[in-house]
């Protein structure tokens, strides 16, 4: 057989050479392709591609070096830096490397004025090779370093958590330690993404977050009060915008600031917030069907229950109706209210509202509602104004939201984007223009206890509230206010929520010494409207416009002279 | 002698060691040049952290609200100030009733 094909192996055994050659041929064969095909291959892999090398390059540089030891960015809505981790220099010093001792520490004096002599020498004379001098200087100080020609130094680069904006939305951002873990706020919740380099972006509003802050902050001033805090919400998806606690604090030291100013007004501390509350009882007397909204309840004498009586801030001599209760912001007519639906339904209510359990909120700082549930009549009658239930601002904005959203639940959030459109309804739309009515009127209405709050325009809608405050050794201080506002605008459509509270202001003289929060924390409401409107591009709009009216009920509120018919 | 095949298998060696030889010094050299770009990127980066800070510390709204009413004279938007066409229309609708009645 003559053919010496690679397939063709056999081989005659009288044919000797012929198979040596063929054996010979196979190998070399072999060998080629073998290295042919590493060679080939070794080539592909060292290659320098340039469009390749730049795409491996920027994948490593992203995910080992920088991410791995940089703490990702929390930023706002408008992707506005919040928190970032930047590179400081730290300055070490290997005392073993100095020749001159004194001259070093005169040359390192001349630089840094704050560190004394006595102590570099004690630091020059350990047997150590690396001393830290200082966690943090300067790029200028590093440079005349460089120039003084100082030996034995070692700088190193240590990160460093940053707040760019100072104390806005500081107790929000919360804090990390010493060694850059998240010790507070959105920094602990999401210490994990964070440390692994993902940027978090919150639902805060920058401008509108300092708005709020600035206007409250001017209030609180005003009425010499111990704080307050202040939440705009979209009530659409729950965004939270701006969450303010007053006072608050620098960022940047969150390890040095007292646990009193750390303490988060809006999200974790509860307070009666008195009359607000009366929004839920109106809002359950219509859902519950059991009173019609046309029924009076007599508000003129005070109403004894057990050893409590129950009296009015503005008395009334005849009776009135619903819409009339909230208005006039009437106790007795409240506690009657909710005589007739009883304690069962007033929490489950409650319940459903999600006030009487934490907000799942994206911080650590949450406060647990403090409802009385004896059933007792006597407490649901309290707790129908307000006494008796302790919440954060922050379920009040939520329940608010809830409410004018058509009845559709409405829980917060911080985190933009995270928020699903829920249809858990609670209330019914009907309900919920009523309601809606209800307290455009409490601004709108002269009689109206949130006329200071009325901004041309933008039809406001909302409740105030003013409760003593809880002695936390028991009991109400006499003289000791907490005064609130939750409402809604444009409340015909209503888009964003707002709920304002100030913890014990002062009655002053412009205020003819009134500390009620139609004094206190309307204005405020007034004021944070006419300047978020437009950032938030929700234009004015006339009152007499069909877009109202169709939206909303008219009630008639009667004064406070009697014989005034409905 | 050497034969064919044993020739062409002694250059594939040689030009394979040749050729690895090579490629390992060009891979060390871009090793290095690759460790000085990652250092360079590094350093920009960072320097590029420390500036996107300063920016949002210059942005802080504080400031810009005092530049804003301070330095640039300007004022709140108020209501009055902006209209809605439906609106004006309204207002023109009803001024002709008016006018009508």
């Amino acid at each position: 057989m003559k053919n010496f094909g690679l397939f063709n192996l056999y081989i005659n055994k009288n044919n000797y050479a012929k198979s040596r050659k063929v054996k010979l041929l196979t190998c070399s064969l072999l060998l080629v392709i073998s290295f042919t095909v590493v060679g080939y291959r070794t080539i592909s892999l060292a290659s320098i591609k340039k469009d390749n090398t730049s795409k491996i390059v920027y994948k490593n540089l992203q995910s080992k070096a920088f991410h791995k030891n940089s703490r990702g960015n929390i930023y706002d809505r408008n992707k506005k830096i919040l928190a970032t981790t930047i590179n400081t220099l730290s300055l070490n010093i290997n005392p073993q490397e100095i020749l001159n001792k004194h001259e070093t520490i005169n040359k390192l004096l001349q630089i840094f004025p704050q560190l004394n002599e006595k102590g570099l020498l004690k630091k020059f004379n350990t047997n150590k090779k690396h001393v830290n001098l200082l966690r943090e200087i300067s790029p200028r100080e590093y440079a005349r370093l460089l120039h003084l020609g100082v030996e034995g130094l070692k700088i190193q680069k240590r990160p460093k958590r940053i707040y760019p904006n100072n104390s806005l939305a500081s107790h929000i951002l919360g804090g990390t330690d010493i060694d850059g873990k998240g010790i507070a706020g959105i920094e602990k919740k999401y210490d994990a993404q964070l440390k692994s380099g993902k940027n978090i972006d919150l639902s805060i509003h920058s401008g509108i977050q300092h708005i709020t802050k600035k206007l409250l902050l001017d209030q609180i001033n005003k009425f010499e009060a111990e704080g307050g805090a202040g939440i705009v919400m979209n009530i659409k998806n729950g965004e939270v915008y701006s969450v303010v606690s007053l006072p608050d604090y620098n960022a940047n030291n969150y390890n040095s600031i007292l646990s009193k100013i750390l303490f988060n007004k809006a999200t974790k501390g509860i307070y009666e917030l008195g009359s607000t509350l009366k929004l839920i009882t109106a809002a359950i007397a219509f859902e519950s069907n059991l009173i019609n909204e046309n029924e009076v309840f007599d508000v003129s004498k005070p109403l004894k229950v057990s050893s409590r009586v129950i009296t009015d801030f503005h008395p009334l001599n005849y009776s009135i109706n619903i819409p009339e209760v909230i208005v006039h912001s009437s106790n007795i007519g409240s506690a009657k209210i909710a005589e007739k639906f009883g304690p069962s339904i007033q929490l489950k209510y409650l319940k459903l509202l999600g006030l009487t359990n934490k907000l799942p909120l994206e911080i650590p700082e949450l406060g647990r509602p403090q409802v009385l549930m004896d059933k007792r009549i006597l407490t649901t009658m309290t707790i129908s104004y307000g006494h008796g239930i302790a919440i954060t601002p922050m379920h009040l904005a939520s329940a608010t939201s809830t409410i004018v959203n058509n009845g559709i639940k409405v829980d917060p959030t911080l985190i933009m984007g995270k928020s699903k459109i829920q249809n858990k309804q609670i209330i019914s739309r009907e309900t919920s223009m009523k309601m809606k009515s209800i307290m455009r009127l409490v601004v709108s209405n002269k009689y109206g206890t949130a006329k200071k709050a009325e901004s041309a325009g933008y039809l406001i809608g909302g409740k105030t509230g003013t409760a003593e405050k809880i002695n936390p050794n028991g009991g109400y201080f006499k003289k000791k206010n907490i005064v609130a506002f939750t409402g809604a605008f444009p409340i015909n459509n209503p888009k964003f929520t707002i709920t304002i509270m100030i913890d014990n202001p002062k009655g002053q003289k412009f205020s003819n010494g009134y500390r009620t929060a139609g004094w206190v924390v309307a204005p405020v409401v007034k004021q944070l409207v006419t300047r978020i409107a437009p950032i938030l591009n929700i234009k004015p709009q006339l009152e007499s416009s069909s877009k109202l009216s169709d939206n909303l009920f008219n009630y008639k509120i009667r004064g406070k002279k009697k014989g005034e018919n409905l | 002698m050497i034969r064919y095949p044993s020739f062409l298998i002694v250059f594939v060696i040689l030009f394979a060691a040749i050729s690895l030889y090579q490629i390992k010094h060009v891979i060390t050299k871009k090793e290095i040049e690759l460790h000085q770009v990652k250092n360079k990127i590094n350093n920009v980066q960072s320097d590029l952290k420390i500036l996107k800070a300063e920016l949002s510390y210059l942005k802080r709204p504080d400031r810009i609200e005092h530049i804003a009413l301070n330095k640039l004279g300007l004022k709140e938007v108020l209501p009055t100030d902006i209209w809605n066409l439906k609106d004006l229309e309204n207002v023109k609708d009803n001024l002709n009733n008016g006018e009508h009645k």
